[in-house]
């Protein structure tokens, strides 16, 4: 059994598995990716899975969304189909007064040349048909839309295992150190040595830091989803809180609470959810539930992405963020041209760690 | 021994080769089996396939019976239809819009 890696990458989610694929692209051995239970196990596996821009704020990380959301075709064309559609995506209202804040985010992504359209209650209306008639307006952009997880973890994973990526899953880092220039990963089955070395391990990544004494400050936050029996094609778009996949399934929430780690479903949140699934699509009030289940979003404390190197600690590097399955691609883009090239083809250090001293 | 093409989730179609190849990329449990094939996704929700996956799992990795996880269990337990889950009050606290969320500063988007 190799022991001993150019670079190991702790965590083999979306983030992780992004990373491991775009690193096997340009250099074909000598990558480990690490994992304390089968990949999907963690946030990736419980997650809506939009490739979602619009509404991001400030502008300037919805364009880095963008960017990864631009990525998505030839990720597919790459690794293979994982069920990627760009749909679209709609955010409704209900109250007449929110076109104005509406008008001012297309506006301020006009800038930077993202459209986004107002829509009125008949655009809406005609674009979806099954939304609530009472809604106000919605606003749209074509840029949006949703890919299948477990098809995207798995087929990262078998292009990367092609261009020579190892994998050990069921198998947990206890305990890193620095020596000699060198990170010792010690693991359930084995220690490892290798140069690079890379934390991605999601909503676990501060526990990770902390084997170093390095603070990473991401919080905990539960999400909370709905399943419904796969229904004949009728949701158009990707609706901020509901979308159909491939199947017919719909899948509905966005709800966010501090639970800690406990991936429970609860009661009040579940019917939270059906309130606001109704709310939207009247429709689905018929339609029946099959499943529910939860994820714990990697919340960094200011709320962006934690990116790239980190100071004081030669060839160490973190990604950990929400809208890990939207920054996918992008983020394992970025993180290989760190490794090889030294620097980045879009800047990155708005989301160094170092922010936070 | 079952015959390669047997099926052995029913309701999504999902043989044992198809069982067989994701636990040689190294599932474990039926949660991973699952969420690799969509085995267990179907309208039964498992209950026909749960045992005969946790054989296989048995039978190609030498685990324990015992040691293999039972898939996680969640309300609702049966299919519901979502008007059974739905209550007359129209606030939210922990369901967000993403809209609520932009943030407006002076006036502008932050
Ligand atoms: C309900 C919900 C809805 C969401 N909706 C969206 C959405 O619509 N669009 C979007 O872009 N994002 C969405 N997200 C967020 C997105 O799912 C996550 O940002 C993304 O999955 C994170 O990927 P990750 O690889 O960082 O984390 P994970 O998938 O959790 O991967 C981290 C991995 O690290 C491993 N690990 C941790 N510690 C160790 C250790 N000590 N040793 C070995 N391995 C370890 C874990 O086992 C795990 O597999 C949503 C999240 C939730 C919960
Ligand atoms: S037989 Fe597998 S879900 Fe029904």
């Amino acid at each position: 059994m190799e022991t001993s890696y150019e670079t190991i990458v702790i965590g083999g989610g979306v983030v992780g598995n992004g990373i491991a694929y775009h690193l096997s692209e340009r250099y074909k051995e000598g990558v480990l990716v690490l994992d304390k239970k089968y990949p999907m196990s963690g946030t990736s596996g419980s997650t809506q899975a939009w490739v979602w821009v619009h509404n991001k704020t400030p502008s300037w990380y919805a364009e880095f969304n963008m960017y990864s959301a631009e990525l998505y075709p030839y990720l597919s064309k790459k690794i293979g189909d994982v069920e990627y559609k760009r749909t679209g995506g709609l955010s409704p209202f209900f109250n007449e007064s929110d076109r104005e804040k509406a008008k001012q985010l297309a506006e301020s992504y006009r800038k930077i040349g993202i459209k986004i359209k107002v829509l009125s209650r008949d655009e809406v209306l005609k674009k979806e048909p099954s939304i609530n008639p009472e809604v106000a307006g919605a606003t749209y952009s074509s840029i949006d839309g949703n890919v299948n997880p477990f098809r995207l973890i798995d087929m990262y994973m078998r292009a990367a295992k092609k261009n020579s990526v190892h994998y050990s899953t069921y198998n947990k880092v206890t305990a890193i150190q620095k020596y000699e220039g060198k990170y010792i990963v010690v693991s359930d089955m084995e220690t490892y040595v290798c140069k690079n070395l890379i934390l991605a391990g999601g909503t676990w990544t501060r526990e990770l830091g902390g084997m170093l004494g390095i603070n990473i400050p991401v919080n905990q936050l539960r999400g909370q989803i709905l399943v419904s029996e796969p229904l004949k094609p009728f949701l158009n778009y990707t609706i901020s809180g509901l979308r159909q996949a491939n199947n017919g399934e719909v899948l509905m929430g966005y709800s966010m609470e501090k639970a800690g780690f406990n991936r429970a479903t609860t009661l009040d949140v579940i019917q939270e959810t059906a309130n606001m699934a109704v709310h939207y699509v009247p429709s689905l009030r018929k339609a029946k539930v099959v499943r529910a289940f939860s994820g714990i979003r990697a919340m960094p404390e200011d709320g962006f992405p934690i990116l790239g190197k980190i100071p004081g600690f030669e060839n160490l590097f973190v990604a950990a963020t929400h809208s890990g399955v939207t920054l996918s691609p992008l983020i394992g883009t970025l993180m290989t041209e760190l490794l090889v090239d030294g620097e980045t083809s879009i800047p990155i250090d708005r989301y160094s760690i170092s922010r936070f001293n | 021994m079952l015959d390669k093409t047997t099926i052995i989730c029913r309701c999504e179609e999902i043989s044992y080769e198809e069982i067989e190849e994701v636990i040689d990329q190294g599932a474990r449990t039926f949660d991973d089996v699952k969420r690799l094939t969509r085995c267990g996704m179907g309208p039964c929700q498992a209950k026909i396939c749960t045992n005969l996956v946790a054989n296989i799992i048995h039978e190609q990795t030498g685990r324990p019976l015992h040691k293999i996880p039972l898939p996680r269990m969640r309300m609702p337990l049966s299919p519901i239809k979502l008007e059974t889950l739905t209550t007359d009050s129209t606030s939210f606290s922990a369901v967000k819009s993403v809209l609520d969320e932009v943030e407006l500063e002076d006036g502008k988007v932050r």
